[in-house]
């Protein structure tokens, strides 16, 4: 048989190898016995010197076209099959991608520091600075300096935890102390105004502690946020702008506020703030025992008794100042049915928020 | 405080729509608190006339009748309409006045009026017995009523009982509200109505007896401190008769929910409730001497002093209570806040000595709050009762005594008034400016003067022209002590006007730009870091237990001394703490204890360290967690390792990059160093020479005691040395650009070699060329390594940060260090 008619044989196999093989690996076989070191067709392309001289051309033409052939034939082969394998790499990877993912378990923050970040935040963008005071306060910080009678009733020991007094000093009160757990953050103005300097403008979150027996609506330590502003020119105005707005950023744009007439020994004019019921929108339900308002905080233009206290001039300079409570705003956010939740660490609370 | 509006109306017109005056007061400053109607349960019971009364046709002992209720019931074409009603009462007649249930009334024991048939006949309601309004005990018939008795009126109206109650809360600057006429006046405030004070009238009906024996040649009064007793008068009123009150005395004081007593009682409550006014009446022969002299004695209690109160407790007084006294009985009343017994009107006083008086409020506040007493006078002499115009009060108490009891006022020889009247300090009258234009500069509105003036005339300040037009001078009542300052009128006039007016405004102002401090920011990171590791944050208690410390096994070196309460509410939380770990472990027990296994929580706050001799104890932010359990529960793809000692050397070592640490080491603590930790499973967390804090896992003993279930994980930092240490940032390196080289080595060592110690002699052993040295593997064998012995297998990464490195190089370097090693550490090369 001649040379040229055993390729054509070799060509017709080789190609009927190819079309038979089925997956990559037995397509690779094919290849290497045709076209490896010691393939078949390779053997023809090694052979070539035996070759006569005068059919050499014809034969190495027809050696390349054979070889051309089959190298495409083994290309598209592969082609075919690759993505046939891909298909069923991919078929048989699917999962039910509604079971639980891999996930690395992230905590949580307490909820009441939750809302807490929330509320410094919008004062931060109004240019208000965060500042701190101590827990346990001298009766000058929690009560004298915030111009509160001798003898108001705030002081009594059913309402104002005290703590022995370790410097020897006798208190002026038969019974009590001149140490205490502060009872509202409204220390911190104090300290502000003694410590820096004018213009004045911070909020002041932290625990407090009364005398309550915790129960769902009361908490012997809870939290507040204090405000202060001193500054030239600050209005009763400015003190309805602020609240209001940061009630709006709080708990909602449609929410709205009303100032209603109170006393507070360090403030004055005093008032308490009133947001909107969330639930009725002012029609009056359960949630807002039917006045359409909830109740949310405490505010008032400082006394000048109190800025004179901290050496500031009341003829040149005003200020308001406010405490909000933060489990209030929690109960009216989240509807928190016992507030002793909140000490509790319950995982099952916490996780929530 | 209660105030009926019936009362109320008596001086103001009350506005009709309640809950529109509700809304105003709370706007202005007193907060309504409950809203009560008293003619509530005659809803739907009204006065009527039997027109016909006919034998029912089916029963001898009933009777179909037609009864008029006027208006009370309109037909279909909005006349009145009759209704016929059933009834089985047999002592009426046509003609009569009755009082007729309606459908849709509530009887008594909830018994509900609905449309029947009785034997066939329809009734549309029921003609009543006064037992069945619950009016009495008589049910003989029905009630019949005079001829004169209108028809169809709402039965609450008719008996008077129609009434609204408010509950008010009355702020505490407002001694001058706790009152009717006080609170009319606030009313016409409010409103711009004008009103009628009743204490004129009043006392200038007050007729003296001048053949009696004069009260001042009777009387005598000694304040011993005018400071504690200001102002202390004295009338008599001889010939009483100590009888019940009249109906409408009584009817006043049940309506605001006082039980009536007698008549000079009565009276007494009356006025306090009417003017503000608290004051006493003494059985007077039971205050006389021998020679018929009653001498009054206003003075400091003397320690240990015994009284028995007008409610029967005997207390025990103490020097800095006032009390009203005689020479002969010792005590006879604490000032200002009740009575003595012994000197109190009985049923066979009939003569009275009556006490109107003011007395120091702070001390009286103490008084009743030490004993636990606090009455209707207490509450008002600690909030400040005007010593001004007392005579006139107190004559108006004197004269209705004297009408209702049939007593006689006696005269004096001294003045026209028939008092005793001892005032050695008379409270100042403030004289104030009012600037218009800086009050509207601070409210942020254009208040027009006018207005200004209206609401301080109304609330009782004499108001005329200031210095210059843009002044008013002002002079404050004394009734009103809060009224000291121009800011107090300030206050009066802008709630008065409405704080709703003020147009809301934000704070101008230059240069201003809300910052964090650097705490606060480093304080975000390790809450975020925290957060990160899974942990949760919690809050607990501030309160401890006195003994917290001892359960933890916790050394107290370096947390000073407890901060003690002096009035906690309870023994387990007494003092202040001195480490978050008890908090976190109840909360752990608390978790365990409800079925949740898995534990991981963080508390960021305070603990207090006092010291003899300081007044006020340290405060250190601490940072303290607690991991018990595992991360979560397996999962189908994912089975979390239960925490370990490295679980919470992680979220260290986490903490430590995120706050950009330097040279954090952990040191092991020895049992000796933190018994509260589990010996061996302890560090010690330190940064360059700072201490920050410790991580281990409890004590089993410690984690038993607090009821909790061990393995607990823990650790607590101190945030000042975190803050102090984190520097600001962390500083670049290179990105490699050659290649590394990684070679393995097992060192078999001693159990007591570290691998702190293996990475000190690696990393000095290495040179520049050690990049890395990343323990993979500790395996012990007794066999195969050899007792007391580990094998701690280590990739280490070489590497150049100019040039890639020859293999020739990388073999000298990795045999140098290993060779440095096992000399350094007696280790071995594992093959």
């Amino acid at each position: 048989m001649a040379i040229t008619d055993e390729l054509a044989a070799l060509q017709e196999s080789t190609l009927a190898d190819i079309a038979k093989a089925e997956n990559t690996e037995a397509l690779d076989q094919v290849r290497v016995a045709v076209l490896g070191k010691a393939g078949t067709l390779t053997a023809y392309l090694r052979s070539m010197g035996q070759v006569p001289p005068e059919e050499r051309a014809v034969v190495g033409k027809t050696v390349n076209a054979t070889r051309v052939v089959v190298e495409d034939a083994l290309a598209s082969r592969k082609k075919e099959l690759e993505a046939a394998e891909l298909d069923a790499a991919i078929s048989a990877a699917a999962v039910d991608v509604t079971l639980p993912g891999r996930a690395q378990q992230m905590g949580t923050r307490h909820l009441i520091n939750r809302i807490t970040d929330e509320i410094c935040e919008v004062f931060l963008g109004l240019g208000y600075t965060v500042a701190y005071g101590p827990e346990v306060e001298t009766d000058y910080y929690n009560f004298e300096a915030l111009n509160a009678a001798a003898d108001h009733p705030s002081r009594s020991m059913q309402d104002t935890f005290y703590v022995h007094d370790l410097s020897g000093d006798a208190s002026k009160v038969r019974g009590e102390s001149d140490v205490l757990l502060r009872t509202q953050t409204s220390g911190v103005q104090v300290h502000v105004m003694e410590d820096q300097e004018l213009p004045i403008y911070i909020v002041a979150p932290g625990k407090v502690y009364r005398r309550d027996v915790a129960d769902p609506s009361h908490l012997p330590q809870f939290n507040q946020i204090e405000g202060l502003v001193v500054d030239k020119n600050i209005t009763f105005g400015d003190l309805k702008g602020t609240l209001d707005y940061v009630c709006k950023k709080i708990f909602g744009e449609e929410r709205k506020t009303r100032f209603r007439a109170h006393y507070f020994p360090f403030t004055e004019p005093s008032a308490e703030v009133d947001v909107s019921c969330g639930i009725c929108h002012g029609e009056g339900c359960r949630f807002c025992k039917g006045t359409g308002w909830l109740e949310l905080l405490g505010c008032g233009m400082v006394d000048p008794n109190v800025l004179r206290m901290s050496g500031i001039d009341p003829e040149e300079y005003s200020g308001f100042a406010f405490g909000l409570g933060v489990e209030r705003a929690a109960c009216l956010k989240y509807n928190v049915p016992d507030l002793r939740m909140l000490l509790e660490g319950d995982m099952r609370f916490l996780r929530q928020f | 405080m209660k105030i009926s509006l019936k009362w109320l109306s008596e001086y103001i017109d009350v506005p009709q729509d309640i809950k529109k005056f509700c809304d105003r007061l709370d706007l202005t400053g007193t907060g309504v608190e409950g809203v009560e109607k008293t003619g509530d349960m005659f809803d739907h019971i009204v006065t009527a006339k039997v027109l016909t009364k006919e034998q029912h046709p089916d029963s001898d002992h009933l009777w179909v009748t037609t009864v008029d209720v006027g208006e009370a019931n309109l037909g279909e074409n909005g006349q009145p309409e009759p209704l016929q009603i059933v009834c089985g009462a047999q002592n009426f007649n046509a003609g009569d006045h009755i009082v007729t249930a309606m459908v849709g009334a509530t009887l008594p024991g909830d018994f509900k009026i609905k449309k029947s048939k009785l034997r066939g006949v329809v009734s549309m309601g029921m003609n009543c017995s006064a037992r069945e309004l619950g009016l009495g005990n008589d049910h003989d018939g029905i009630m019949i009523l005079p001829e004169d008795a209108p028809v169809g009126m709402p039965l609450a109206d008719y008996l008077g009982a129609g009434d609204t109650v408010l509950d008010l809360e009355i702020t505490p600057n407002r001694p001058d509200c706790l009152s009717v006429a006080g609170f009319a006046r606030e009313v016409g405030a409010m409103y711009g109505k004008d009103w009628t004070h009743p204490v004129y009238a009043m006392a200038e009906k007050m007729e003296l007896d001048t053949q009696a024996e004069p009260v001042d040649t009777q009387v005598e009064i000694t304040i011993d401190d005018p400071v504690r007793c200001p102002r202390y008068t004295a009338r008599v009123i001889r010939g009483c008769k100590v009888a019940p009150s009249p109906d409408w005395l009584a009817e006043r004081l049940t309506a605001i929910g006082q039980r009536p007593i007698n008549n000079i009682v009565d009276v007494t409550n009356y006025i306090l409730f009417l003017l503000g006014q608290p004051l006493h009446s003494f059985d007077l022969d039971k205050l006389t001497d021998a020679n018929g002299h009653a001498h009054i004695v206003v003075r400091a209690a003397e320690e240990g002093e015994k009284l028995t109160t007008l409610d029967g407790e005997d207390r025990t007084l103490t020097s800095d209570m006032t009390v009203i006294a005689t020479p002969e009985k010792g005590a006879i009343a604490l000032a200002g806040v009740m009575g003595g017994l012994d000197t109190e009107v009985t049923e066979e006083t009939t003569n009275i000595l009556l006490e109107a008086a003011t007395f120091e409020a702070g001390r009286t506040s103490r008084t009743s709050r030490n004993l636990g007493l606090i009455s209707e006078s207490s509450l008002r002499y600690e909030r400040g009762v005007d010593d001004h115009d007392i005579d006139l009060r107190s004559a108006a108490a004197a004269a209705l005594i004297a009408e209702v009891s049939g007593g006689t006022v006696s005269y004096a020889t001294v003045n026209d008034q028939g008092i005793v009247d001892v005032w050695d300090q008379i409270s100042p009258v403030h004289n104030l400016e009012f600037r218009i234009p800086r009050f509207c500069g601070m409210m942020g509105a254009d208040i027009p003067r006018e207005n200004i003036v209206d609401i301080l005339v109304r609330l009782g300040c004499e108001v005329t022209e200031g210095e210059n037009e843009e002044t008013l001078a002002v002079v404050a009542p004394t009734f009103r002590p809060d009224l000291e300052r121009e800011i107090d009128l300030y206050e009066e006039v802008l709630r008065l006007w409405g704080m709703d007016k003020i147009p809301p405004t934000l704070p101008g102002g230059r240069m201003r730009v809300g910052v964090r401090s650097n705490e606060e920011r480093k304080l975000d990171i390790i809450n975020n870091t925290l957060r990160a590791c899974g942990l949760n944050e919690t809050v607990t208690y501030s309160f401890a237990e006195p003994s917290d410390l001892q359960k933890l096994h916790m050394s107290t070196e370096g947390l000073g001394l407890p901060v003690e309460l002096i009035n906690p509410l309870n023994a387990d939380q007494s003092v202040m703490r001195q480490s978050i770990i008890p908090g976190l472990l109840r909360s752990v027990s608390y978790n365990q204890n409800h079925g949740v296994k898995n534990v991981q929580l963080y508390e960021v706050g305070t603990v207090f360290f006092a010291a003899e001799g300081r007044k006020k104890p340290k405060e250190r932010r601490k940072v303290a967690g607690v991991l018990a359990g595992a991360m979560g529960d397996a999962t189908w793809n994912a089975t979390p390792a239960a925490f370990d000692f490295f679980d919470g050397k992680g979220v260290i070592e986490n903490l430590a990059r995120e706050l950009a640490l330097p040279k954090v080491r952990f040191k092991a603590l020895s049992a000796e160093e933190a018994p509260h930790l589990q010996p061996g499973r302890a560090a010690e967390i330190l940064s360059g020479g700072t201490v920050l804090g410790w991580v281990g896992e409890l004590h089993p003993l410690a984690v038993k005691a607090y009821d909790a279930d061990a393995p607990v994980v823990a650790f607590e930092l101190d945030l000042a040395a975190l803050v102090k240490s984190s520097e600001p940032a962390r500083p670049y390196v290179d990105v490699p650009t050659f290649p590394a080289v990684t070679m393995d080595v097992a060192f078999v060592v001693d159990e007591a070699v570290t691998h702190e110690r293996m990475m000190q002699c690696m990393s000095s052993a290495g040179g520049k060329l050690l990049e890395d040295a990343r323990l993979f593997d500790v395996y012990r064998n007794e066999e195969r390594l050899g007792k007391g012995k580990k094998s701690m297998a280590y990739a280490l990464v070489y590497r150049a940060a100019d040039r890639t490195l020859t293999s020739e190089e990388v073999d000298k370097t990795h045999e140098r260090l290993v060779k440095k090693v096992c000399g350094a550490t007696g280790a071995e090369v594992r093959g």
